[in-house]
């Protein structure tokens, strides 16, 4: 009775041997998200070389309540191989509480994984010096979308610094049009985009990124100089008369994503409603039909305007983390996988890809959109740089991240100029 | 004799005892073991097949072996502990579904956001200071008094006026009723639509700014909306009014008609303060609740002798004096029950500003922010306490109904 199950055994290591060394044919490796719809097709997309390579079955199953779902599966205890959070703090979230497989663990070359992805971008997935998350996609938020059809007609050039902008929109008023569109209404997340707008400018002011880290970090207070600076040059925006079409009404009443459509509807005499639109890229999905072939041609972005000069060229974005709950072999060879710079290859040449590797070995001529080869040079660039920095909000405690700090920003468009230092100091407040 | 009765008494209580406490335990831990080890053992949907099979015949034996053991006691208990019988399962589940839950949220409301450490009444303090929280509890006051008064109002006036129709009561009704079968989600999303606003140069879709967008501003003739030498002409803004972000309106000051008011009068004051947004909102509860409330009044008004009418009119007493003398009275309580219908569902008021603003812009209420500091802030502490304010507000109207009912019971 024992002697076949012992030559059985001694047959299929034999076999497995011959593979060289553990073959991992057949083995399957699970990964949720919050990925749905073409991103999901897409970052399935992203497995199929590497399923044909190696035999191993990555399944990824996404979920619009993602977030949930994989809070109860680890209070269970059954977790898939992966999860792909849309936000690092989940990742040191699950981390924290002794959830995840360290990348070291799943022999992942960790200086490499350095160089390829920035210092910073791993650093929000360490815990304690540890690395817990693999940095995936990116996007990019430091961008004003305008349509050089438009500029060209009048003679206007695109601003690389906040004086040319200003100077610019100070022309397109005295010449009888508006310049920007600002629309942050958002259902219970009302000021969000001003936020966005203070994160791009405290980046470009001050000590640049470090100010900006002592800010999300609260090393200064929130009522800082450096801070009300860059509230004053906000306010420049939304409150200086013609700046906004519809003026200040228009910026607290008009939701974040038909804030963009003036830029679409031209008036009697073919003039835009606006000229510039600070978003992020994600904005294409809001926009009208017939506009989101131009992403990229027709529409297309400039870099947020650089404010003081002596500071180097920064990029405001976000992106999203995973983290392995076991180190099989499978999941290590899973894990190199996606940290390589090959693994977008297959999703960039999709035409409705709207994900941005965060590699910065990416090949980024391989994007099909022609906007994503120019967000995506972008973010390489910062990140190179050392001067891509995340949304601070999302990285601020949520009382004020995604509490007061929208809220003061509604009131401070409805306020005007004279309400900074309350604004300001109302969130000082907040803090917890 | 009487050793008799104490030995009854002493049984009947054994028996009750065992048939009503020591029984049913049993009874459910030993499924309850079962269903442990059944878990592991077989798959899932096997699970759910033999749960179901074993759950519905185990209510069944569990009567029936209750009812056995009752049967064993004095003939002249019987009937009570039988009546017991039946009220005991669902007591037990009141208690574990209402009571449980509910002493637990006010011990974790004295905890801190992650419900470790014991903070007193920290919680309670900032409910009551926070500026936020004041706004919240301001609206929810508010809502409260507006909502169930106007509720209460037109649905008397309409119930009434409705009752006096000589044909087409019943279309009449079933068209004032119809806004109670869509659900406040629906109603909140149309409501969003009327009151939808886009940045001036766009065609405004919501129908209030529609029509506003067309009126004549500064004694100008506008042109927005008008086909001129068979064109249709679009917008072109100068001599029209604006368009107004009508949720996005915390008091009237954007308002013309409100510019145009002396700001030192006292009363003009007031006036800009209203909040336009919260106002709107609670427009959409009294428009959903409104026909329920006539149709209630109007079977009540139904249920009035014919004869006391007449005899008012006869009286020569004026319709408003029947309204107020005969009618009212007469329906006094059905317009409590109304009313405190009325109460809680205010007091529970959620789908309409989550669907609508998610409480921005000063429109929050209770629920909504209760919602809000679980799992936007993440503090749970903070959430309990708000459900436990929400609980005392409820609290005094259920004691309410309680005597009530219990005087209609003596009565």
């Amino acid at each position: 009775m024992k002697k076949p199950l012992l030559v059985s055994f001694l047959l299929l290591t034999l076999i497995l041997g011959a593979c060289g060394g553990g073959s991992l044919e057949g083995e399957e490796v699970s990964i949720t998200g919050a990925l749905i719809g073409t991103d999901q097709d897409g970052f399935r997309a992203a497995f199929e070389p590497f399923m044909e390579e190696t035999g191993i079955v990555v399944t990824y199953q996404g979920s619009d309540n993602f977030e949930q779902e994989i809070q109860i599966q680890m209070e269970s205890g059954d977790t898939p191989d992966f999860a792909l959070w849309p936000q690092p703090g989940a990742v040191v979230d699950a981390a924290n509480r002794g959830m995840l497989t360290p990348l070291a663990d799943l022999d992942i070359d960790l200086e490499q994984y350095q160089n390829d992805f920035s210092a910073y971008l791993v650093g929000l997935g360490t815990v304690d010096g540890v690395i817990y998350g693999g940095a995936n996609a990116a996007n990019l938020k430091s961008i004003v979308w305008y349509q050089p059809a438009e500029f060209e007609a009048r003679g206007y050039s695109v601003p690389s610094t906040w004086d040319e902008m200003i100077a610019l929109a100070d022309q397109i008023v005295a010449d009888g049009m508006n310049p920007f569109c600002f629309g942050m209404y958002s259902n219970g997340a009302s000021g969000w985009l001003a936020t966005d707008w203070m994160e791009d400018i405290m980046l470009r002011t001050g000590n640049g990124v470090d100010s900006y880290d002592q800010w999300v970090n609260h090393e200064i207070p929130f009522n800082d100089p450096v801070v009300k600076n860059a509230a004053t040059l906000l306010s420049q925006i939304m409150h200086t008369e013609g700046y906004v079409v519809g003026g200040t009404d228009a910026i607290v009443s008009t939701y974040f994503g038909n804030a963009q459509d003036p830029m679409f509807s031209k008036d009697a005499n073919g003039n835009p409603g606006c000229f510039m639109h600070r978003q992020a890229s994600f904005i294409t999905g809001f926009w009208p039909e017939g506009e989101k072939a131009g992403a990229g041609t027709v529409t297309t972005v400039f870099p947020f305007p650089s404010i003081d000069a002596s500071l180097p060229a920064a990029a405001l974005g976000g992106g999203d983390m995973w983290g392995a709950f076991n180190d099989r072999d499978a999941t290590k060879a899973v894990a190199e996988y996606m940290l390589s710079a090959e693994f977008y290859n297959n999703v960039a040449t999709r035409p409705d890809n709207a994900r941005l590797s965060a590699h910065t070995g990416f090949d980024t001529s391989l994007y099909a959109a022609p906007i994503n080869k120019i967000l995506g040079d972008t973010i390489a660039a910062a990140l190179s740089a050392n001067s891509f920095r995340f949304d601070a909000s999302d990285l601020m405690p949520p009382e004020v991240g995604a509490g007061s700090f929208w809220k003061e920003m509604m009131n401070l468009a409805v306020e005007g100029p004279g309400y900074i230092d309350t604004a300001l100091d109302t969130i000082e407040n907040s803090w917890p | 004799m009487r050793e008799t009765t104490q030995q009854e008494k002493l049984m009947s209580i054994g028996i009750s005892m065992l048939a009503l406490g020591i029984f049913p335990l049993i009874w459910f831990l030993s499924q309850a073991l079962l269903f442990r080890e059944l878990t592991d053992a077989i798959s899932r949907n096997l699970l759910v097949v033999v749960a179901l099979i074993i759950g519905s015949s185990f209510i069944f034996l569990l009567f029936l072996g209750m009812d056995k053991i009752i049967k064993l006691a004095p003939k002249d208990n019987r009937d009570a502990l039988e009546a017991r019988m039946f009220v005991g399962p669902s007591l037990f589940m009141i208690s574990l579904f209402l009571f449980y839950p509910a002493v637990r949220t006010i011990y974790i409301s004295f905890k801190d956001r992650y419900s470790k450490d014991f903070i007193g009444f920290e919680n309670y303090k900032w409910a009551f200071s926070d500026p936020e929280m004041i706004v919240t509890i301001r609206n929810q006051i508010i809502w409260l008094f507006f909502v169930v008064f106007f509720v209460l109002l037109i649905g008397l006036v309409v119930g009434w006026l409705s009752d006096r129709l000589n044909k087409g009561e019943a279309f009449f009704k079933s068209i004032v009723f119809l806004p109670m079968a869509i659900s406040a989600v629906g109603a909140s999303a149309i409501f969003k639509f009327i009151y939808e606003y886009r940045p001036p140069p766009l065609t405004q879709i919501g129908i209030i700014n529609g029509i506003r967008v067309s009126v004549d501003r500064l004694g100008a003739q506008c042109m927005n909306n008008r086909i001129i030498n068979g064109e249709f002409n679009g917008f072109d803004n100068e001599n029209c009014l604006k368009p107004i972000g009508w949720l996005q309106q915390r008091d009237m000051s954007n308002l013309p008609f409100a510019q145009s008011l002396d700001a030192n009068n006292w009363f003009n004051n007031i006036v800009v303060n209203l909040p336009v947004n919260t106002m709107l909102l609670m427009l959409i509860m009294i428009w959903m609740f409104t026909g329920f409330a006539a149709v209630v009044f109007s079977a009540g008004i139904k249920a009035i002798p014919q004869e006391i009418m007449e005899a008012g009119q006869i009286d020569g007493a004026s319709e408003i004096r029947v309204f107020r003398s005969i009618v009212i009275p007469y329906i006094k309580s059905t317009i409590i029950v109304v009313g405190t219908y009325m109460v809680v569902t205010v007091l529970k008021a959620f789908d309409i500003i989550y669907v609508s603003t998610r409480g921005d812009l000063e429109t929050n209420l209770l629920a909504v922010k209760m919602l809000d500091e679980f799992s936007k802030y993440r503090n749970f502490g903070r959430s309990a306490t708000v459900a436990v304010l929400i609980f005392v507000c409820v609290l005094p109207i259920i004691i309410g109904t309680a005597i009530r009912e219990k005087e209609n019971a003596q009565s």
